[in-house]
């Protein structure tokens, strides 16, 4: 679990610190200096209107890991829930539930977002809804599965025979159980919904201009590619990196996690 | 068999249903006018009223939504895509030739995958935790990491540009589908190799196999006909995710490489608000999935005993 909260602290801190140690305004339009190789000035140059490419790239984090942290937080809620009615609600529930959750299974998952967020048209609100409602399924099926069985566990029972109600029940001895089963989802969630936005944002689907989302920044670097090929190098280095920090950390916490199944 | 096979065809039936009137229903709650959208489309031009009045009844979008859904889906069921509202040509022929250009790229892409993973798997887990493991599993966990758009930039920048190699852009030639085929293939092998790799170590660890291999059996019979078969059901398993990977993938490396195929026609479609088009590729989408998906548990079912018949 420390991995993991090692992982939000970082992304939290890059967001609200990285802005800071911008040298100059992401947006700021600079024509004479377009295009321009790295050097003291621009660090990491500067792109077709002239912006400072590390600028954006600071900025970016806001828009590509605060959208995604939100959105795999938004879908964590929606299919925990889902998954806890289908566990707790009895069968009904749970064969319609479930089959709503193949449903949207049954569809490469960015495919959708891609033909959701285009069809509602290209903007952030679009975006977060595109990847919120095809993203909550992982989180509904382990939700069901762990919930379905603790189910007859002894103190489960016990505290049905006591009288309590299904939503107590799911609060106080369904989540406890799931927290870190749904934790290792929700960093694979994370990482997925970077690529995602970033992915929609390559489209011209998702944050628009002049917002330095980085794949956006792929876009508008990828005109150029014979004249700075640089500049395209950045926004998916960046990409990298912290789709890579994200996937070890959860790694971490499933090799800890089936370690100390092993010991019970 | 029977019983299992009506229960998964059941399945299938629910999610494919589900998925036409989802789509339907995103279609139609699409912002914006959709019958002025399919005119300027057509005529390229701001029009009057009466004109998009035309369009509308023409295309249908005055009948309700229950109604417009039947009437959408009664051809369907027949196989008939209808026309496209914006090009006036029938679907079909169109959609067909897209899918002629991305089925040959998935399936070079998930050779590539395979020709490079398992050789991978096996040689890392000859001895799990060597420098060599670790590098194998280094390497994945990065291709995991990489997003295919980067990937294809990054190798026309390499190929294409400073090396001169081959070319990248457009579908003209056997040659250009190299570079799309590698983007996505790298992608898959990176996923694979991970998998493969659990799953032959897994296989090892089975308690009979030093019975086995004391009473004489080879090691290659060992790793032939008690290793591999075991080793493959979790890459069965995860054989749906692959393809769901390899669409989304094609979609990206279509645009990237400005290859014709499912992708661009779907970015197309949905740039142009193409309806019946974007219908056209979701329901097709759909279709290849629950079947292969129903395909897998079939294959699953004969190859691995152990999961019985009431697990449908």
């Amino acid at each position: 679990m420390r991995s993991v909260i090692a992982l939000v602290f970082a992304t939290v801190l890059l967001m609200v610190v990285g802005p800071m140690f911008a040298p100059y305004d992401p947006t700021a339009i600079n024509i004479p200096k377009r295009l321009s190789a790295p050097n003291t000035i621009f660090l990491l140059g500067t792109d077709a209107f002239g912006r400072d490419i590390l600028s954006r790239l600071l900025h970016g984090a806001q828009w590509s890991l605060g959208l995604a942290f939100l959105i795999s937080v938004i879908s964590l809620v929606i299919g925990t829930t889902i998954g806890l009615i289908a566990a707790l609600g009895g069968r009904f529930a749970d064969w319609g539930l479930m089959r709503v959750t193949d449903t949207f299974l049954a569809f490469p998952e960015l495919v959708a977002a891609i033909v959701i967020a285009g069809l509602l048209g290209a903007g952030s609100w679009s975006l977060i809804f595109a990847l919120s409602i095809t993203g909550w399924m992982r989180y509904a099926r382990v939700a069901r599965g762990i919930g379905l069985s603790v189910q007859s566990r002894g103190y489960v029972v016990q505290a049905r025979l006591a009288g309590l109600s299904g939503i107590s029940i799911a609060r106080w001895h369904y989540l406890p159980s799931l927290l870190p089963s749904l934790t290792v989802v929700w960093t694979g969630m994370f990482a997925r919904a970077i690529l995602g936005i970033s992915a929609l944002g390559f489209l011209g689907f998702g944050v628009q201009p002049p917002n330095p989302e980085w794949g956006a920044m792929l876009l508008d670097a990828r005109v150029h590619l014979r004249s700075t090929p640089l500049q395209m190098i950045w926004p998916g280095l960046a990409i990298v990196i912290c789709v890579l920090a994200i996937n070890l950390a959860g790694d971490a916490l499933r090799d800890a996690l089936s370690k100390q199944d092993s010991h019970e | 068999m029977i019983q299992v096979f009506s229960g998964l065809l059941l399945r299938a039936f629910v999610v494919l249903s589900g998925t036409a009137l989802l789509t339907f229903a995103l279609l139609w709650n699409a912002p914006g006018d959709p019958a002025q959208t399919i005119a300027m489309a057509r005529f390229d031009a701001l029009l009057s009223d009466d004109v998009i009045e035309q369009v509308r009844q023409e295309v249908g979008l005055d009948k309700g939504f229950w109604q417009a859904f039947w009437a959408w889906l009664g051809p369907l069921l027949r196989l008939d895509l209808g026309y496209s509202a914006v090009t006036g040509r029938p679907v079909g022929p169109d959609l067909w030739a897209a899918v002629s250009y991305s089925f040959p790229l998935a399936g070079a892409a998930l050779a590539v995958g395979l020709a490079m993973s398992v050789p991978l798997a096996v040689i890392a887990t000859k001895r799990p935790g060597s420098l060599l493991d670790r590098f194998a599993v280094g390497i994945a966990s990065l291709g995991n990491a990489i997003p295919a758009y980067w990937l294809g930039l990054m190798l026309i920048l390499l190929f294409a540009v400073k090396l001169a190699w081959l070319p990248a852009l457009g579908a003209s030639t056997p040659a250009h589908a190299i570079l799309p085929a590698l983007t996505l293939g790298l992608g898959v092998a990176a996923s694979l190799t991970r998998i493969i790799r659990s799953g032959i170590l897994e296989a090892r660890g089975q308690a009979f196999l030093p019975a086995i291999s004391r009473r004489g059996v080879s090691e290659r019979a060992l790793g032939k006909d008690h290793i591999a078969p075991h080793a493959a059901i979790p890459v069965i398993t995860v054989f749906g995710l692959e393809l769901a990977f390899l669409l989304e993938g094609i979609v990206l490396v279509e645009v990237i490489f400005g290859r014709p195929g499912l992708g661009t026609f779907l970015v197309q479609a949905i740039l142009s608000r193409d309806f019946s088009h974007v219908q056209a590729v979701v329901v097709l989408t759909a279709l290849i999935f629950v079947t292969v998906n129903l395909v897998i548990d079939l294959i699953y079912r004969a190859i691995d005993p152990r999961i019985g018949e009431n697990n449908a």
